[in-house]
Order: structure tokens, then C-alpha cells, then sequence
């Protein structure tokens, strides 16, 4: 069973995963609420074309990208379908290192016509009315890499209208929060809320993997505070 | 010196023939430098806009009518000179994939007359079989190692989207039906969690799939995919990697045959 020694480990290494995080999902938040704000006094004015949103959303996603201590990838804002006059599916997102607005043209398969209501960052925001970090997933949509999103609804007078998010590869979260945990000594795995490797410092648990069946899935997982993730202490 | 020299002496006569053997591989080209002094090719940047563009748009991807992002942001996004665009947007006039519209809501679009399913039939027309059947074999090996994986590590509620997706495909709208089916394929292929393997397999969608929408218009192989699909959908689901892959195989075989009996038919 547990010991003392991994116990606090486990609690260490929580705090240290709720730290990296809190800042990307605090700012996210503000965005939400601001965007919202600022999308309803345009709003009053007449529809919205997806260039009076480029125009509203790109100082908040080249703020939230700039953070400093977290790598963060993209972020931006999704309308809803059918806020925009000229767009169906309207992505606003800026990513890269240096930040670019996101045209989704001629890169793949149909990146234009997917429908990103089904996907986990659009839905279960837009379903609960609450924020959701989804993933470690492999985003087809924006990135094209193994990728973490924190979302956060927007809402217009109580009516959801999109979902604001930010991204971050997992290769970066890797090369940031890893070490930190590496320094706490123990064997300690990161998992999602459906039981997936994000990271661990043990090199045999590879990013990606499910917990089910193997040797981490009987043990116990703390939960790290304000994220929806958990560790898992050896 | 001497510590270094003594240390030398035990080495027997089999490691020095080993090292023999070794200066003489490094002296050899590898098989590798072989691709890596391939042509390259010399063409320009705005031909490569061009390529990319017109690929996208006879794909299918870029639709009839629909607006392109303007010059600078395209430069942009493309990383290179908006002199470099429109040279490009100019060559795609000319082939008459693009027009341009002035005025307030002008801008270049996608022409009327950019016929996905027309170019699709003319690129199979001029698709040697043994070419068909190496694609089918690239698209198979690269979905079967996703589909492996994706059933050791995908959790059910993940796979139950997938599933939500097939069941939303609707014939009477065939274009719909293609970009459905699409984006379920591509949807069960990143439950693998490689973020490579899923752009391999993007770049195979967007080449098939134009192709793909030949064989859909006949009803008897139209409802044979979705089945095929699905049972590999089943196998990630019950966590069976070895069914996951025969199953890919048998959807991959069934697609390139209906796609060689429609070469041969209209040869």
C-alpha cells in the first residue's frame, strides 16, 4: 500500500503540476470573460464578420502565447456555428513561435469542413458551461502535434457563443514540468483524467500509454489542484 | 603513453579484423546517401504555391466558390513574399483553378468550374495499376500501425466518437458522406497518440480521397466502407490490435479493388 514517503511525493509533485499550470488557465479565464465582454459591445453594433473577431481576439492570443514560464503553442478563439455572418467554422487562433494566425487552407484533408463540435475541447466546454483541459491528444485541427488544450467557454448575456483556448505540446510540457518532478527523487507518473501517460520520470511509462492493466493502475492517484490531472507516485 | 600502449596490447586479432572491416564500410556510400542526394528539384517558390494551391483545390479541398485568404495572409502563411503569391495566383488564373473579383468584397476564389470529381477521374485514368496498388499499400501499413496502437491505448468513451461520427453519415449528400467518413478515419487513426503517424495518414487521406469519391456514387461499394470501418472500429475498441490490423487490411483491399475494377471499366 501507500507509504508515507510516496504520499508526500505524490502531494509534492501535485502542487508542482498545479503550479505550472495555474498561470495558462488563469489568463484563459480572464480572456473568456473579457472576450465576452467585448464580443457583446460589438455584437449591439450588428453581426460579426470573422475579421471584427480576428480584430478582437488577436491581442488577448498573442498575450496568452507571450506568457512567461509556460511554452505555450497556440490560442485563440472558436466561434460557435453560426455566430459569424461570413464563416461557418471559424478558427481565430494564433500559434507558433513566432505567432501567426492559423489559415487552414490547403494543409490536409478537409481541415475546413471538420466539425470541431464534436471534438473534447469544443464539447465538453460547451456542454458543461465550465473550462476543460483535454487531451494529451494528437490535435489534427490546429498544431498537428501531440498536444494538451485548456478551453474555457465564452458567453454573450448567459448564451454560450465559443470556446476560448490555449495550447500546449506536450513536448514542451516534457521538457518543463519533467525536471521539476525529476528533482522530487521518486518514481512520479503525470495521467489525465482518463488514465493516460502525460509524462513520467520513470523512461519505462511512455507518454501516451493507457494505465489500465499495467502495473500503475492499482495504485493511487492524487489529484492535482485547479487541472484535471493526476499523479501517480512509485 | 605507455599506460595507453599497454592497454592496446591484449586486443586480438578478430577486433582488428573487425575494424578492418569497419574503415572499410565508412570508405562506402551507405545506402542512405542514395535518397539524400536526390534531385531536390529546382522549382521556384511560386511554383511550389502553386503546386500546393492547385493540389488542394483539384483535391477537392479548396471548394467551387469559396474564397481563398487574401495575399498577405497566405504570404504569410506560407512563409514567403506576397510578390511570390501572387506570381502563384496569377499561374492558377491562367490554368483557370482561381478567378479574381474586384471591389469591396473581392478577392481571389476558388472557380466554378474546379470539378474535384472530374480531375479525380482523369487522375485514376492516368494512375497505372501497380502505382494503385503501392498506394494502397502505403495507406494500409501506415493506418494498420495506428490502428495498433490505438487499440492498446484509445479508452472506450473515445472510441464511442468515432462511432457517434459513422452514424451520422448521410447518403444523400455525397459530399458530406466523403468528408464524414474522412474525418472518422482520421479521428480513429489519432487515438494512436502519434502525432506523426496521424499526419502520414492526413497527407493518404488527402491523396485518396478525391479518388475515393469515384467509387462512392456506386451504392454497392458506398455501403460496403462504413461496414469495413466500422469493424475496425470494433477490434480498437475491444482492445484485439491483431483484429484492428486484418480488419484495416480487408477495407484497404476492398477500396483499391472497386477502384481498379472502375479503371478498367471506363479503359
Amino acid at each position: 500500500m501507500t507509504t508515507p514517503t510516496s504520499t508526500s511525493t505524490a502531494a509534492r509533485a501535485a502542487a508542482i503540476v498545479s503550479q505550472y499550470f495555474s498561470a495558462p488557465i488563469a489568463s484563459l479565464e480572464a480572456t473568456a470573460l473579457l472576450l465576452g465582454t467585448e464580443l457583446a459591445a460589438s455584437g449591439n453594433l450588428g453581426p460579426l464578420s470573422s475579421q471584427q473577431i480576428d480584430a478582437l481576439v488577436e491581442p488577448h492570443a498573442l498575450a496568452t502565447v507571450a506568457l512567461p514560464d509556460v511554452h505555450i503553442y497556440g490560442a485563440g478563439f472558436i466561434a460557435t456555428v453560426g455566430l459569424l455572418t461570413d464563416e461557418r467554422n471559424h478558427l481565430s487562433w494564433w500559434q507558433g513561435d513566432d505567432p501567426k494566425r492559423l489559415l487552414l487552407a490547403a494543409q490536409s484533408v478537409n481541415k475546413e469542413h471538420i466539425d470541431y463540435s464534436e471534438l473534447e475541447w469544443f464539447r465538453v466546454p460547451m456542454e458543461t458551461g465550465r473550462g476543460h483541459v483535454a487531451g494529451p491528444y494528437v490535435d489534427y485541427l490546429c498544431s498537428d502535434e501531440y498536444t494538451i488544450t485548456i478551453a474555457a467557454p465564452v458567453h454573450i448575456d448567459g448564451t454560450f457563443v465559443g470556446v476560448a483556448g490555449l495550447d500546449l505540446l506536450i513536448d514542451s510540457v516534457e521538457r518543463q514540468l519533467l525536471p521539476k518532478l525529476a528533482e522530487l527523487g521518486d518514481k512520479v507518473t503525470l495521467v489525465n483524467s482518463v488514465g493516460r501517460v502525460v509524462i513520467s520520470t520513470d523512461p519505462r511509462h511512455a507518454t501516451g500509454d493507457a494505465v489500465r492493466g499495467g502495473a500503475l493502475a492499482e495504485l493511487e492517484r492524487t489529484e492535482c489542484e485547479g487541472v484535471a490531472l493526476e499523479i501517480i507516485a512509485e | 603513453m605507455h599506460s595507453t600502449d599497454s592497454a592496446e596490447t591484449p586486443r586480438n586479432s578478430a577486433a582488428v579484423a573487425d575494424d578492418a572491416a569497419r574503415s572499410r564500410d565508412a570508405a562506402r556510400p551507405g545506402r542512405l546517401q542514395g535518397s539524400l542526394f536526390q534531385s531536390i528539384g529546382d522549382a521556384g517558390r511560386a511554383e511550389l504555391v502553386e503546386r500546393r494551391l492547385a493540389s488542394a483545390i483539384t483535391g477537392g479541398h479548396l471548394r467551387a466558390g469559396e474564397r481563398l485568404p487574401s495575399e498577405n495572409d497566405l504570404a504569410r502563411s506560407f512563409g514567403v513574399a506576397p510578390t511570390t503569391v501572387r506570381e502563384s495566383l496569377l499561374a492558377l488564373r491562367s490554368q483557370g483553378l482561381v478567378v479574381t473579383r474586384r471591389g469591396r468584397n473581392g478577392g481571389s476564389f476558388v472557380a466554378d468550374s474546379a470539378d474535384p470529381v472530374a480531375h479525380a477521374r482523369t487522375a485514376l485514368a492516368a494512375t497505372s495499376r501497380v502505382a494503385l496498388r503501392d498506394l494502397g499499400a502505403h495507406y494500409a501499413a501506415i493506418t494498420a500501425a495506428c490502428v495498433r496502437l490505438a487499440a492498446r491505448r484509445a479508452v472506450p468513451s473515445e472510441v464511442q466518437q468515432v462511432r457517434s461520427r459513422l452514424a451520422r453519415l448521410d447518403e444523400s449528400d455525397l459530399e458530406q458522406w466523403r468528408s464524414t467518413l474522412d474525418d472518422a478515419q482520421i479521428e480513429l487513426v489519432a487515438l494512436s497518440q502519434s502525432a506523426r503517424l496521424t499526419r502520414e495518414q492526413m497527407r493518404l487521406q488527402a491523396e485518396m480521397s478525391p479518388m475515393l469519391r469515384l467509387i462512392d456514387v456506386d451504392e454497392t461499394s458506398r455501403q460496403a466502407q462504413p461496414a469495413l470501418l466500422a469493424s475496425v472500429v470494433d477490434a480498437v475498441e475491444a482492445g484485439d490490435d491483431h483484429e484492428a490490423v486484418a480488419a484495416t487490411e480487408r477495407m484497404v483491399d476492398a477500396v483499391i479493388n472497386a477502384l481498379i475494377d472502375l479503371q478498367s471499366q471506363s479503359r
